[in-house]
């Protein structure tokens, strides 16, 4: 290929993923968690690990790894579970549903692997709820992406890094 | 209205004889005060895990009340816990949560402390305080006392506090069912969850000393869609067991099982190999009740430790302010569980407690309504409703089992809720000690 063809072939992936990021920020905005659970591959691993403050020779090890505690381990079932469960009308700290604005930035699309493609990105989610109450997020989100006929990707490996050490806002029954 | 006098009296704000508290104990900014006094710098405090202080100067950093303490595991292996606050301008010597170092430099003007908590450089001890500031009493200021239980590490800045195990009491005893059902005990998984609730921090004690009736409503949506945690043996309202009431303030609830099959069809069904693994040894190190017949689901330790038994959960509940807790949550697991079934249970875990958990988020809604109902000058006035099963308490608990320990009524039953706010009323009035009876 030509530099021109790789160039284009980067600027294609790069404005289809980003697309695909808009559409799932929407479905989560519009509460529309069946299609947003709909955009995870069957083997979906969606984590987010804890972070903490670290100093001197600890600096780097401010998250955790896989097999110790973490805000999300799941899977596809439980998190079409969670999303079940959000429809049942009695999620009482999401009864009435929060407002949100999932804001999606930085794309970057990294190495492919294999069929899979490495996509970092960063969010900046704002969350209303009942008369006063709000809080922000923010983060970074490491994925990797499989080309899908149906919904362009699916994503197959979600590493969510918040960058709260202490969420200062109650529970959260909101996805990233 | 609350008295202002040394020894201002609070039993008439908790009726328990009738069932009754006054909301004002969950947003008079004057009693909060009193409560950082008279409760979080007097009773023994959950501190941390042994397993979160594995080598030499491991340290951990947490909160007593709105203290901020360091815990260090020093040279030669001894636990000490200091106010994490420099002696000169009182600023934060340490600023991360957790790590390994044997000083703890203040960041304003260097003044550096051992993890014995000995000032041992003081930058210009010569020159500008002509060596007459004098280092050795200007140390962290160390924790009254400390001690652990079987791992559990406790600690107290009441020089006169009852011993831990006094303070404890029969709690101990029942808190082997966790820390002791396994030769090796528990340990607790890296990572702590952390989060902010607009709520006074009596709330989530009071819902995990005794609170077994709110299930059903508020965890509904989680059971029906797969987040299951409750045994299937129900009988009446609720589910078979008991509230047992430990004293202190401290309290639990079990489901009962009449024999080892029972105890496998309580289960829940990701657990039930493990269960069946481990079963044997803890009947053989713990006995008939507390081995077989008491599974326990919840507990409160007064003033702000709770667990969850099953999932393997424990938490604290840090006070920041009279209308805002700070819930810490950590998952422990036997020492001996192997790395499948630690998988299940952190799992198990963090979908369902914690920050981002499907039950969590209910309780929390619950207790931010709860603090906010007692702002309001009228609704405030209304006395909140702690009655049930008031008078039905089990009269004769030796009659359930020889064993059993501690004052004992239905698994529906609020006793451990009156004990958790008669035992903060005692505290709360004046200068005597933590344990009724113990030396003041």
């Amino acid at each position: 290929m030509s530099l021109d063809a790789i160039a284009r072939s980067e600027m294609e992936t790069w404005f289809s993923v980003s697309q695909f990021y808009s559409c799932e920020a929407r479905y989560l905005d519009e509460l529309e968690f069946e299609k947003w659970v709909g955009l995870m591959a069957e083997d979906i691993r969606y984590w987010m690990p804890i972070v903490s403050n670290r100093i001197g020779r600890e600096v780097g090890n401010e998250l955790t790894v896989r097999g110790e505690l973490a805000h999300f381990e799941d899977d596809h079932e439980s998190l079409s579970n969670r999303v079940r469960r959000l429809a049942t009308g009695r999620a009482w700290a999401e009864t009435p549903p929060g407002r949100t604005n999932h804001l999606i930035s930085n794309v970057e699309i990294g190495e492919a692997e294999g069929d899979l493609v490495n996509v970092r990105s960063q969010f900046l989610i704002y969350r209303s709820h009942l008369e006063t109450d709000q809080e922000i997020f923010s983060g970074t989100r490491l994925d990797k992406l499989r080309p899908d006929e149906a919904t362009n990707w699916k994503i197959v490996d979600r590493t969510i890094i918040l960058d709260h050490a202490v969420l200062t806002q109650k529970s959260l029954g909101i996805f990233f | 209205m609350l008295d202002q006098g040394k020894n201002p009296h609070f039993d008439h704000l908790v009726a328990l004889g009738k069932g009754e508290i006054n909301r004002a104990i969950f947003s008079d900014p004057d009693i909060y005060q009193r409560e950082l006094k008279q409760i979080f710098a007097k009773c023994w405090l959950f501190l941390g895990h042994m397993s979160q202080l594995p080598k030499e100067n491991d340290f951990i950093a947490t909160y007593m009340g709105e203290d901020p303490v360091i815990v260090t595991r020093q040279p030669g292996g001894k636990i000490g816990a200091f106010l994490n606050m420099c002696r000169h301008r009182g600023n934060r010597v340490c600023r991360a949560d957790s790590g390994n170092q044997r000083t703890f430099s203040c960041p304003f003007h260097g003044w550096t402390y051992g993890n014995n908590g000995e000032l041992k450089v003081v930058p210009g001890h010569r020159q500008v305080y002509h060596e007459e500031l004098d280092m050795e009493a200007h140390g962290l200021i160390a924790v009254a006392r400390i001690d652990d239980y079987k791992g559990m590490i406790f600690a107290t800045f009441d020089k006169n506090a009852p011993a831990l195990d006094e303070y404890l009491g029969d709690m101990a005893w029942y808190l082997d069912m966790a820390l002791d059902r396994r030769e090796g005990g528990i340990e607790f998984l890296a990572g702590v969850h952390k989060w902010r609730i607009k709520c006074n921090w009596k709330f989530p004690v009071d819902n995990f000393a005794g609170d077994s009736y709110h299930g059903p409503v508020s965890h509904g949506s989680a059971w029906e869609s797969g987040f299951e945690g409750m045994p299937r043996r129900k009988k009446g309202y609720g589910y078979e067991g008991f509230q047992i009431n430990a004293g202190n303030g401290h309290g639990f609830g079990a489901r009962w099982a009449e024999n080892e099959e029972q105890v496998y069809e309580m289960a829940l069904p990701e657990f039930l190999d493990y269960e069946k693994e481990r079963f044997p040894e803890t009947r053989a190190r713990l006995g008939d009740l507390r081995g077989m017949h008491l599974s326990p689901m919840h507990c409160s330790i007064f003033p702000n430790f709770s667990m969850l038994w099953q999932s393997g959960n424990m938490r604290v509940w840090h006070p920041r302010g009279v209308g805002e807790t700070e819930g810490w949550s950590w998952c422990f697991v036997d020492q001996k569980a192997s790395p499948e079934h630690r998988d299940l249970v952190r799992i198990h875990d963090l979908q369902r407690h914690g920050t981002l958990g499907t039950w969590e988020q209910d309780d929390v809604d619950n207790w931010v309504q709860s603090t906010m109902s007692s702002r309001g000058y009228v609704g405030r006035q209304v006395l909140q409703n702690l009655s049930m099963g008031i008078n039905h308490e089990i009269e004769d608990p030796k009659s359930i089992h020889p064993d059993m320990r501690g004052r004992v009524a239905g698994f529906q039953n609020e006793i451990n809720q009156r004990s958790l706010y008669g035992q903060w009323a005692r505290m709360m009035e004046g200068d005597g000690p933590a344990v009724p009876g113990a030396n003041a």
